[in-house]
């Protein structure tokens, strides 16, 4: 019997290839878009998993409140971990992590720049068991100036993991012995190339990372493995009352106005962590895998649509075989088993097709989300279960209307010649229609939403010109080289191509430091926390910073060095001053007055609103030395640079970029998200109008007789076309006007999330429902015209 | 005669609703038909003749009345019941033929046997026989519309036999063809007939219905005269 279905229906297929190749077509786009998605969110979901103990690891979070403001770190102090495994015995090990950043290395008289680099203490292998290729994780990290380091490395600086072993690495200040190799595997917050001893800053104090006291000194990442995972909860419990024992007694010593908490984060949860700054790693965003597996279910659903609709649609065509099977003796239930047999089928033939399209497809995909998939990555076991539980869900769901629909066809009602069935419920395929077209709106017009947002955050006045602006990263710890910037910054401004040069500690897009700040308000002293970026001289005029009240920090007035300071227009406001030049704000070793006022300027992304700053003079800052560019020439400016750079700075690559791109990099997620999404928009529409493309055919197949009998009554060719298309017309404005709330709640939702956007207007809704509306009647029109233009004579004949 | 009883209907009635109109199709028809007799049923147009073919043929289900099949009420059985003794005893012949497009002249006739069970091998046999018996052996793997109208009725009586029913109903056999390849199609029932298996069939063609035993003439739903045909009987005394 299963033969006689399979002949059947590759016979049916063979025969309808319009009809067949839309549905395969359209499934398989839509199959290969889920595999897609399916892999990406698989991907995001699985940072962590490979660490044995990912479910006992939480990580120590710090938020310090102050004046009703609660900045969120992902850092904590290095004093909290030695209490904390004093306090709690549930705590089998604390560790903490300190950012090393960037470092140059030496080895063999080559110098390389390294990224990734982080202090981790003895008991860090310990919780976080990564795979040793060679070396012993228990002990590694045991000893000052050891380090281990990532496969990748190993392989680099001395051929092997074996070969590593023992071999002396030199940073600026200490050489550090590798004791150990691990593999690169799995996806983890912790990035890390290479992991360094942190007893080596016990040995003596560096200045990069300080070790002390300081409950504010947030510069560690603290992770706990707690004896089993059901003690998270009673943890954060306990937690509560530590700082009112631990801190709280330190800040009252101190004087000062602020509370600690300290919070917990599950390991698993940190990748998606988009609460505590400064984190390890950029975080993924939930919200994207929530949306994204959002568009894999409806991209299956409008291809399930196409198939239920076409195959309802023709059913009429099938009445005869189903009748003649009932005649001769089949049950209702065989019949349904047939055809949902048949959709399996369909819905087979379009997943071999999805993943041969798969395959093409995964490096474009791969370079769209910055991902490494495999191709052959449908090998692996819960792929090859989604993918049947694929076939499982369209074969049964959209094959089961139509085989319910066509088997209740009563052989008395369709084997006499002179009856045909009605095509199943036109109402029903009607709402499937508005459904797809409602998806597809909702879909384009959050592309249009977010590129516009895309470009409003592109095209804003961030307050400062980003505009050519060389930006040399200055590798840390050359003393040398830093006394010599004067000199390199003197020479560079000979060429008439360098408009102007700056060196600071700090830059737009980089974490800056927050620093406690006394400032005088009414006679009282006040208490703020507050970001400070240090600068020099010429960071106002390279940056183009407008100064709003006072003046720029000129080398003419020997007082500005610690004894003046420059705030933007938010600190001012913060502090309530309405003539805040010549205020007193002390911190660190400033005792100083204001003396300058500057407009608002973006330091970090749109996502968040300007905060208060204070730009702090140091001319020695020697972070990033910044070159203002003339448009004229770059490339032979950019050489002349290079070429001035390297003859001060021998030992290190030179590393630069722009800060226009450095900037923009913030919004590098958002806009491969917006591409990613855009194709599948794309891609929802295609979909929709292959389906829309086969009802109408069908329909001006069904319709050829009063086609043929109106042209004979003199009706013109335009006419109906009009009168073919205006149905499929309605529904898509039907959908139109369901989409657009929708799509407007979503969007506004979305956009709530940057400090500043763009307004939803309502030519975006206009264009994508104008879009879709072209779309349709061009899809829909091009039967029309066909049905239209066919010989009326025939058109009667046939019927 | 003696025979065994193999349909007996008493008052069978059967309505139409739609929306505003009700329609009489059958209005208390009284008919017993014994195994092996060949019955025509002649009337009209909307006389109720195809109605009354469809609900001996278990494809449709009378509104009142009892039916008896092979002495079994069977008049409120369920769908699947009927679909059960459809395939056990009953073949269908159509005015249209009703093959099934997408299967070969073979594959069209093996279905029942499909339905039924029956062995892989064991069907091949059958329908090499009943192929030959039709004389469209030949025309094994065609597809119906490659047929002529002909042989294409030679291969649904085909398919109608195949499973050796106990009822062939036969809803104007020879309406769509010619009067050589309708002739042949009569000739063929009637040697089913011979053969032992009842014939019930629906036509317009008086000399179709010459090769009947018996002619039930139906008027407005209900039968108004019941003729024995003579001719027939004649034929078969001598």
């Amino acid at each position: 019997m299963w033969q006689n279905y399979f002949k059947v229906a590759l016979r049916n297929i063979y025969r309808n290839k319009v009809y067949a190749a839309i549905n395969i077509a359209g499934l398989a786009l839509g199959v290969a878009s889920c595999l897609l998605i399916f892999l990406y969110v698989q991907d995001e979901l699985s940072y962590e998993s490979h660490f044995s103990k990912a479910d006992r690891i939480v990580r120590v979070a710090g938020e310090i409140e102050h004046e009703g403001q609660v900045n969120k770190f992902a850092l904590s102090p290095p004093v909290l971990a030695p209490i904390l495994l004093k306090d709690y015995p549930e705590l089998e090990r604390v560790t903490q992590l300190a950012n090393a950043r960037k470092q140059t290395i030496w080895y063999k008289n080559k110098s390389y720049n390294e990224e990734n680099l982080l202090f981790a203490d003895s008991s860090f292998f310990h919780v976080f068991d990564y795979e040793f290729l060679a070396g012993d994780p228990a002990t590694a990290l045991d000893e000052p100036r050891t380090i281990v380091v990532s496969e990748q490395l190993a392989d680099k600086y001395f051929g092997g993991a074996e070969q590593a072993i023992g071999q002396v690495l030199k940073f600026s200040r200490d050489s550090y012995m590798v004791t150990g190799v691990f593999r690169d595997q799995g996806h983890s917050h912790i990035q890390a190339n290479a992991f360094l001893s942190r007893s080596t800053l016990d040995t003596k104090r560096q200045d990069v990372i300080t070790d002390d006291n300081h409950w504010f000194h947030m510069n560690r990442y603290t992770y706990v493995l707690l004896r089993d995972k059901s003690q998270i909860a009673p943890f954060q419990e306990k937690l509560k009352t530590f700082a009112a024992t631990h801190v709280t007694p330190w800040i009252k010593e101190n004087e000062l106005a602020a509370n600690m908490t300290f919070m917990l984060q599950p390991l698993p949860s940190i990748h998606f962590n988009t609460v505590y700054t400064d984190d390890l790693s950029p975080a993924g965003n939930i919200n994207y895998i929530y949306i994204f597996a959002a568009v894999a279910v409806f991209l299956l659903l409008i291809a399930s649509i196409n198939y239920m609709n076409l195959a309802t649609a023709r059913s009429a065509k099938r009445a005869k075989e189903v009748g003649l099977r009932k005649v001769v003796g089949a049950y209702r239930s065989q019949i349904i088993g047939q055809f949902i047999g048949e959709s399996l089928l369909i819905t087979l033939l379009a997943v071999v097709l999805a993943l041969a399209l798969v395959q093409i497809l995964i490096p474009t995909f791969n370079a769209l989300t910055g991902k490494h998939f495999d191709a052959n990555f449908f090998l692996q076991p819960e792929i090859a279960l989604a993918l049947f539980a694929i076939i499982l869900f369209i074969g049964a769901i959209a094959g089961s209307y139509p085989a319910i629909f066509l088997s209740g066809f009563k052989p008395v009602d369709v084997l006499k010649s002179d009856k045909s069935p009605k095509g199943g419920s036109a109402a029903l395929r009607r709402t499937l229609v508005v459904i797809q077209f409602m998806i597809s709106l909702i879909m384009i017009i959050g592309t249009i939403v977010v590129f516009s947002q895309m470009q409003f955050l592109k095209n804003r006045d961030l307050g400062f010109n980003k505009e050519r602006i060389l930006t040399i990263d200055i590798p840390v710890g050359d003393s040398m080289l830093v006394k010599q910037l004067p000199t390199i910054k003197q020479e560079l401004l000979s060429n008439p191509n360098i408009e102007s040069v700056s060196n600071s500690a700090d830059i737009p897009a980089e974490s800056n430091s927050t620093i406690l700040i006394f400032a005088e308000k009414n006679g009282a002293t006040l208490q703020n926390a507050m970001d400070v970026m240090f600068v020099d001289y010429d960071f106002v005029d390279v940056m183009g910073i407008q100064v709003k009240e006072g003046r720029n920090y000129s080398r003419n007035y020997k007082t500005d060095l610690k004894g003046g300071l420059i705030i933007n227009e938010a600190a001012a406001k913060k502090m309530g001053w309405k003539d805040p030049i010549g205020k007193r704000i002390q911190m660190a070793d400033w005792d100083a007055k204001v003396i300058g006022v500057v407009k608002d300027f973006h330091v970090k992304s749109l996502h968040t609103k300007v905060a208060p700053l204070i730009l702090a003079l140091v001319p020695e800052s020697s972070g990033y030395l910044l070159v203002r560019l003339k448009p004229q020439n770059m490339p032979a400016t950019i050489g002349f640079i290079q070429e001035k750079w390297q003859a001060f700075d021998t030992k290190h690559p030179m590393e630069y970029f722009f800060m226009d791109e450095h900037f923009d990099k913030q919004y590098r997620a958002e806009e491969k998200m917006l591409t990613v999404f855009g194709y599948f928009a794309g891609l929802t529409i295609f979909i929709a109008c292959l389906g829309l493309f086969g009802l109408a055919s069908f329909t001006a197949e069904q319709r050829t007789k009063e086609i043929g009998i109106r042209k004979v009554l003199g009706s013109s060719t335009g006419s109906i076309v009009l009168l073919l298309s205006r149905d499929f017309a309605l529904l898509v404005l039907i959908a139109i006007v369901l989409a657009i709330p929708v799509a407007w709640y979503g969007m506004d939702k979305w956009l709530q999330d940057f400090a500043y956007r763009t307004n939803l207007s309502w030519w975006i809704f206009a264009l994508a429902g104008f879009a879709a509306m072209s779309i349709a009647l061009l899809t829909v029109s091009f039967q029309a015209i066909r049905a239209a233009l066919q010989d009326p004579v025939k058109a009667i004949r046939t019927q | 005669m003696n025979k065994e009883l193999l349909i007996e209907t008493k008052q069978l009635q059967k309505k139409y609703v739609t929306d505003t109109v009700e329609t009489t199709a059958l209005a208390g028809v009284d008919l017993s038909i014994t195994k092996g007799e060949f019955v025509a049923i002649m009337g009209p147009s909307g006389c109720g003749k195809s109605t009354l073919l469809n609900i001996l043929g278990l494809l449709d289900s009378p509104s009142g009345g009892v039916f008896k099949f092979l002495g079994e009420d069977i008049t409120n059985a369920s769908e699947r019941q009927r679909a059960k003794i459809r395939k056990q005893n009953l073949g269908f012949v159509f005015q249209s033929f009703n093959l099934i497009d997408e299967l070969t002249v073979e594959e069209n006739i093996g279905l029942p046997l499909a339905y039924l069970g029956v062995s892989k091998a064991e069907t091949e046999k059958r329908v090499m026989e009943a192929m030959e018996r039709m004389g469209i052996a030949h025309r094994r793997n065609h597809f119906p519309q490659q047929l002529s109208g002909g042989q294409q009725q030679r291969a649904a009586i085909a398919r109608a036999t195949v499973s050796n029913p106990s009822l062939i109903l036969a809803d104007e056999p020879t309406g769509n063809l010619d009067s050589v390849h309708g002739r042949e199609v009569m000739a063929l029932l009637t040697e089913l007939n011979e053969a032992g298996t009842t014939v019930v069939m629906v036509t317009h063609s008086p000399s179709d219905a010459e090769y009947a035993h018996r002619i039930v003439n139906l008027f407005d739903g209900q039968i108004v005269t019941e003729n024995l045909n003579v001719r027939k009987h004649v034929a078969e005394l001598l």
